[in-house]
C-alpha cells in the first residue's frame, strides 16, 4: 500500500499524517496519534464506543475513512474538557453515577453533545434522549443514570447564552 | 452498627476513578501499547469436530512483516483448565469446536497478521460431532474428548465420558414426600447461550525481559489466577510471570480465565518482541466464556394449601467443548433450585456436559438465571393450578430466620418476605392484569457473597492522603470506591483523600479477584483490618509523646486525637517516616465457611453459601397483540444489600444487571446451527439498547449480614437472576401464553398464539 499525506484538524490542532487510503479514522486516532480516548470494539458501527464529532455531528469513526475527514473539524473526548475544566456533560455523568467501567462513556458523551447542540438549548425529555443515544451500547448501567445525566447537563447548558454553548 | 452515624460509608459519593473515565484519560488494556509491539491474530477451526490432516504455514510465514507463526508443534502441549485440564492453547491433531484456535501469528501490523492467517493452508477430516447436551448423554454418543479419563481434574467432580461433572444435593425422602402430596407437577425449561457483552474486547499485551520473565498487561478480572494459569501454559515458575491490569472495560464474569493472554505471551516469547492480541466481535461470540445453555426439569409435590412437600430437579448444562467452570456452575444451580424455599424433601442433580460447541464460563451469577427461570416459572404454574395468588404461594414457602439451607446450614439474616412484599406493593400487585395484553409478574431468589481471601496494603502519606494497594481490580461496579469509602470512614478522612492503585501481581497483595459479588465486601473487610492496625501503630507512636494510653487515641477529622491533644494525620505520617519507616499496614479478610451437613451434598465444590442475600423483582409489561412484542412498563427490584455502602452504585449494579437479565429474557441468544454460530456480530446478537430499557425502580433493603463490612452483602450478581422468570410470569398473565424456553422473543409469542388458534 502507498501512504498519502493527510492533514487532519483534531480538537483544533492540525496533524500532518501519512496514511494508507483504506485506514479508518479510528485506526488513525488510536494507532497513529495515540489518542486512545476514542474506544475500539465492534468495528462495524453497532456499539458506538468509537464515536467522535465530525463538524459537530456524532459519527462512528470505525467506519469512516480517515480521508473522509480531510478538511473537516474532528472533536474527540480529549478535546471536550480536561480534568480541571470538565464539560457539563462530563461533570453530570460523574455526578449522576452514570459511569461504571467507562468504556462506552466517551462515545456516549460525544453523542449526547451532538444531540444537545442540535437542539440549541432545548432541554430534551427522557424518550428523546433514549432515542438519540440508542446507537451506543452500555452493558454496565442499564442506561438510566446516563439518561438522567444528559437531561441534567442539558438543563445546565440551557442557562448559558447560545455562543457559550456553541464554543463549549 | 446500622444505627451508627457515618460520614463516608453509606453516602452517595462520586466514584474515585470518574474523571479519568469521562475525559478519555483512563487507560484500558486495549489502549495499552509498547514500543516495537507486534499484533497477533489466531487461525480458528472451521469445523466442529475434525482431525487436522494437513497444516501448512509456509506461505503465511513468508509474508513480509510476519515475525512468528505458531502451531501446536512449536510449543509444548500443556493442558490447562479450571475444573479439568482439558484444553491446549492450540489444537493438536483434532479440533473440537468451530472457532477453536489452531495457529497464531504475530506481524508488524494487524492487516499483515490477518493476511497471514488467511494464507495458512489446512485440511480436515470430519469426525462425528454432538451438539445437543441431552444427545451427548446417550449411550454411543460421539465423545468430545476420547481421552477424557487421562485428564487431570479437581477430585471433587464426578466425571464420565461426555459428563464433565456431576453434583447432587438432597435431604429427606422425596418418594415419601410425593406420596403425601395433593398434586405433583412436572415441567421442563430450557435456557440459551448469552454473552457477557462487555464493551471492551479481551486484550493482552505481553513482553519478555532479559531475565526471561514475562509481563502481561491484560483486562482480566483475576490477575492472580491469570498469573498462575499463564505460568502453567508457559511452563514457567509463577514468579516469572507478572500480570498488570491497567483498566478494564467490563467483565461480568467473562474475563475470569485465559482468553488471549497465552497467545500474546507465546508469540512474544518466540518473536522476541512485545505482542498485542485483542479479540474481534466474531471471536467474542464464537470463542469466549458465555453463559451455558441448560435444560432444567422439575418435579414438585405440594399440599392442598400450596406447601412444597417434595422437590426433584435436574439441570443439564451444556459447557461446550471444554469444561471451564461448567461443572461448578451445574453444582451451584442446585442451590438456586432450592432457595429461597423451604422443602422437607429434596433431590437435585446437576450435570455438566461436553458438546462440540464453543467454550462457556461464569457470566454474572453463574447458574442463577437458568435455575431461577425454571423454579419461578413453575411456582406460578403451581399457583395458577391451585388457585392461589403467586405472591401468597411464595410467602407460604419462603425461608424464615433460623431455617436450614439445602446443605443443612443454619440460615440467618433472612429478608425474603420483606423483599417480596415491597416489590409487590411497588408494582401494584393487587391489579395483576390491569388491561388487555398487559400483566404483572414477580420472581424471587437468593444468592451468595463469594468467599476467598483479600489483602490490602494501606499507606498513610505525609500529605495526609491515603494509598490503598489491592489485588482486586475495579471492573466498573464501583466496588473499589465502596472499599475506599469504608477505609475513609475507618481512618477519619474523606473519600477524596484515598487513592487506589492498579493491580500488579508483583507488588499488589493477593486477592481472590473481582468475581462473585465479593469485591466491595471482601476488600472492604480487609480495609477495616488494615485501618485497625494503623490505629494501633499510630497509638503506639503518639501515646509516649502525649503521655496517654495508646488505646485512647482516635482518628477523626483527618487528625489523631486523645483528650485535648491533636495532631493532623499528615503530621503523624511525616513523624512516622522520620522515625519509623512510615505508616503502612497489611489488612486481610476471609469469610468463615458455614457449618453444613456433608451427607446432603455430593461432588459439590461450594456446598454451603456464605453471606447470602435475598431479592424480589416485579414487572409490569404489555404484549403487542399482533407482533407479540413485549414492552416493559415498569420494573421494580427489592434487594437486600445488608448495608448500602454507596446507594448510587448499588442502584447502578441493579439497573445494569436487570438490563442483562432483560436481554436474556427477551432478545439475546448466541444462535447455533449445529456447530456454527449464526449471529457472530453485534448486529444480530441483540443486547438491549437505551430504547429497550425501562426505568428500574430500586428498593434497597438493609438487613445486616454477620460478616460483611458494616453488615453489607454482595450486590453485583443478583440483579440479572430474576428478570427472565419475572418477565415470563408477566407474559403469561398478559397473554395466557407460558413460554418455557428462553429467550421469549416476539416470534415465540406470536407462534404460540397461532398454535392456540388465537
Amino acid at each position: 500500500m502507498t501512504r498519502a499525506s493527510l492533514d487532519l484538524t483534531i480538537n483544533g490542532e492540525t496533524h500532518q499524517l501519512m496514511v494508507e487510503p483504506h485506514w479508518s479514522l479510528l485506526q488513525v486516532l488510536r494507532g497513529e496519534l495515540g489518542m486512545t480516548g476514542t474506544k475500539e470494539n465492534c468495528l462495524e458501527a453497532e456499539c458506538g464506543v468509537c464515536t467522535v464529532l465530525l463538524d459537530g455531528k456524532a459519527v462512528n469513526s470505525c467506519i469512516l475513512l480517515a480521508e473522509q475527514a480531510r478538511g473537516r473539524s474532528i472533536v474527540t473526548i480529549e478535546g471536550l474538557g480536561d480534568p480541571e475544566h470538565l464539560h457539563p456533560l462530563q461533570a453530570a455523568f460523574i455526578e449522576h453515577g452514570a459511569v461504571q467501567c467507562g468504556y462506552c462513556i466517551p462515545g456516549m458523551i460525544l453523542t449526547a453533545k451532538s444531540f444537545l447542540d442540535e437542539r440549541h438549548g432545548r432541554v430534551p425529555n427522557e424518550a428523546e434522549v433514549r432515542e438519540a443515544l440508542s446507537g451506543t451500547l452500555c452493558r454496565c448501567t442499564g442506561y438510566q443514570k446516563i439518561v438522567d445525566a444528559v437531561i441534567a447537563a442539558a438543563r445546565q447548558m440551557n442557562s448559558w447564552p447560545e455562543q457559550a454553548r456553541r464554543s463549549s | 452498627m446500622s444505627g451508627q452515624q457515618r460520614r463516608v460509608a453509606g453516602k452517595r459519593l462520586k466514584r474515585i476513578d470518574g474523571i479519568g473515565k469521562v475525559t478519555g484519560k483512563h487507560v484500558y488494556a486495549s489502549d495499552f501499547a509498547l514500543p516495537g509491539m507486534l499484533f497477533g491474530k489466531v487461525l480458528r477451526s472451521s469445523e466442529a469436530h475434525a482431525r487436522i490432516v494437513r497444516l501448512d504455514v509456509s506461505k503465511a510465514a513468508a509474508l513480509a512483516g510476519v515475525r512468528c507463526v505458531l502451531t501446536a508443534k512449536d510449543i509444548p502441549q500443556i493442558r490447562f483448565g479450571t475444573a479439568i485440564k482439558d484444553r491446549t492453547m492450540l489444537a493438536e491433531g483434532e479440533v473440537r469446536f468451530r472457532g477453536e484456535a489452531i495457529a497464531a501469528v504475530a506481524a508488524t501490523s494487524l492487516e499483515v497478521a490477518e493476511a497471514a492467517v488467511r494464507a495458512i493452508e489446512i485440511e480436515y477430516e470430519p469426525l462425528p460431532a454432538v451438539f445437543d447436551p441431552e444427545q451427548a448423554l446417550q449411550p454411543g454418543a460421539p465423545l468430545v474428548h476420547a481421552g477424557w479419563s487421562d485428564y487431570q481434574a479437581l477430585p471433587v467432580f464426578d466425571r464420565d465420558g461426555n459428563i464433565s461433572g456431576r453434583s447432587s444435593m438432597g435431604s429427606g425422602d422425596t418418594a415419601a414426600g410425593f406420596a403425601q402430596s395433593h398434586r405433583i407437577y412436572e415441567h421442563r425449561f430450557t435456557t440459551q447461550h448469552v454473552h457477557p457483552g462487555y464493551t471492551e474486547p479481551r486484550t493482552a499485551i505481553a513482553s519478555w525481559d532479559g531475565n526471561g520473565d514475562v509481563s502481561v498487561w491484560s483486562n482480566t478480572q483475576l490477575p492472580f489466577d491469570m498469573k498462575n494459569m499463564l505460568a502453567e501454559v508457559l511452563d514457567l515458575p509463577a514468579n516469572k510471570v507478572r500480570v498488570i491490569v491497567p483498566g478494564i472495560g467490563g467483565g461480568f464474569g467473562g474475563k475470569l480465565r485465559v482468553g488471549v493472554e497465552h497467545f500474546a505471551a507465546w508469540l512474544a516469547r518466540k518473536s522476541k518482541r512485545p505482542v498485542k492480541v485483542m479479540t474481534t466481535s466474531e471471536e467474542e461470540l464464537t470463542d469466549a466464556y458465555p453463559r451455558q445453555p441448560t435444560v432444567v426439569t422439575l418435579k414438585t409435590g405440594v399440599s392442598r394449601d400450596g406447601l412444597l412437600l417434595a422437590r426433584e430437579g435436574k439441570v443439564i448444562l451444556d459447557c461446550g467443548a471444554f469444561a471451564n467452570s461448567g461443572p461448578a456452575t451445574a453444582a451451584i444451580a442446585l442451590q438456586v433450585l432450592a432457595g429461597p424455599y423451604r422443602s422437607p424433601n429434596l433431590a437435585f442433580e446437576g450435570i455438566a456436559v461436553y458438546t462440540n460447541k464453543g467454550s462457556t464460563g461464569s457470566f454474572r451469577a453463574p447458574a442463577g438465571p437458568m435455575a431461577n427461570f425454571a423454579v419461578e416459572s413453575q411456582i406460578d404454574l403451581i399457583a395458577d393450578d391451585l388457585g392461589i395468588d403467586p405472591l401468597e404461594l411464595r410467602l407460604r414457602n419462603v425461608y424464615r430466620e433460623g431455617d436450614r439451607g439445602p446443605a443443612g446450614e443454619t440460615l440467618t439474616s433472612i429478608s425474603i418476605e420483606e423483599c417480596l412484599r415491597k416489590a409487590a406493593a411497588a408494582i401494584g400487585w393487587t391489579q395483576r392484569k390491569p388491561g388487555a395484553g398487559r400483566g404483572k409478574g414477580i420472581a424471587c431468589s437468593w444468592w451468595l457473597t463469594t468467599g476467598g481471601s483479600s489483602g490490602v496494603y494501606v499507606k498513610i502519606n505525609p500529605d495526609g492522603t491515603v494509598t490503598v494497594v489491592s489485588g482486586a481490580v475495579e471492573l466498573g461496579s464501583g466496588a473499589m470506591t465502596g472499599a475506599a469509602q469504608i477505609l475513609a470512614e475507618e481512618l477519619g478522612v474523606d473519600l477524596t483523600d484515598i487513592n487506589a492503585t492498579d493491580v500488579d501481581t508483583h507488588v499488589s497483595p493477593y486477592d481472590y479477584g473481582a468475581q462473585g459479588s465479593r469485591t466491595a465486601f471482601s476488600v472492604g473487610n480487609a480495609c477495616i483490618a488494615a485501618a485497625k492496625d494503623l490505629r494501633r501503630q499510630i497509638g503506639e507512636l503518639v501515646a509516649p509523646l502525649w503521655n496517654v494510653a495508646p488505646d485512647s487515641v482516635r482518628l477523626e477529622g483527618k487528625g489523631v486525637v486523645s483528650g485535648n491533644k491533636r495532631m493532623s494525620l499528615a503530621e503523624v505520617a511525616g513523624l512516622s517516616q522520620r522515625t519509623g519507616g512510615g505508616l503502612i499496614s497489611h489488612g486481610t479478610a476471609i469469610q468463615p465457611m458455614p457449618v453444613f451437613d456433608p451427607n446432603r451434598v455430593k461432588n459439590h465444590p461450594l456446598p454451603a453459601w456464605t453471606s447470602h442475600s435475598f431479592h424480589a423483582h416485579a414487572v409490569d409489561l404489555s404484549v403487542d397483540d399482533v407482533t407479540g412484542e413485549v414492552s416493559i412498563n415498569r420494573y421494580v427490584v427489592a434487594q437486600d444489600v445488608g448495608f448500602a455502602i454507596n446507594p448510587t452504585y448499588i442502584e447502578g449494579q441493579i439497573e445494569g444487571g436487570v438490563a442483562q437479565g432483560i436481554g436474556q429474557a427477551l432478545s439475546e441468544e448466541i444462535v447455533y446451527d449445529g456447530g456454527r454460530v449464526l449471529n457472530a456480530n453485534l448486529t444480530d446478537y441483540k443486547m438491549p439498547t437505551m430504547m429497550d430499557m425501562p426505568r428500574v425502580e430500586c428498593i434497597l433493603i438493609e438487613k445486616p449480614s454477620v460478616n460483611g463490612p458494616y453488615g453489607a452483602k454482595g450486590v453485583g450478581e443478583p440483579p440479572c437472576i430474576q428478570p427472565p422468570a419475572a418477565i415470563a410470569n408477566a407474559i403469561a398473565v398478559a397473554t395466557g401464553i407460558r413460554v418455557q424456553a428462553l429467550p421469549i422473543t416476539a416470534e415465540k409469542i406470536a407462534l404460540a398464539r397461532l398454535k392456540d388458534g388465537d
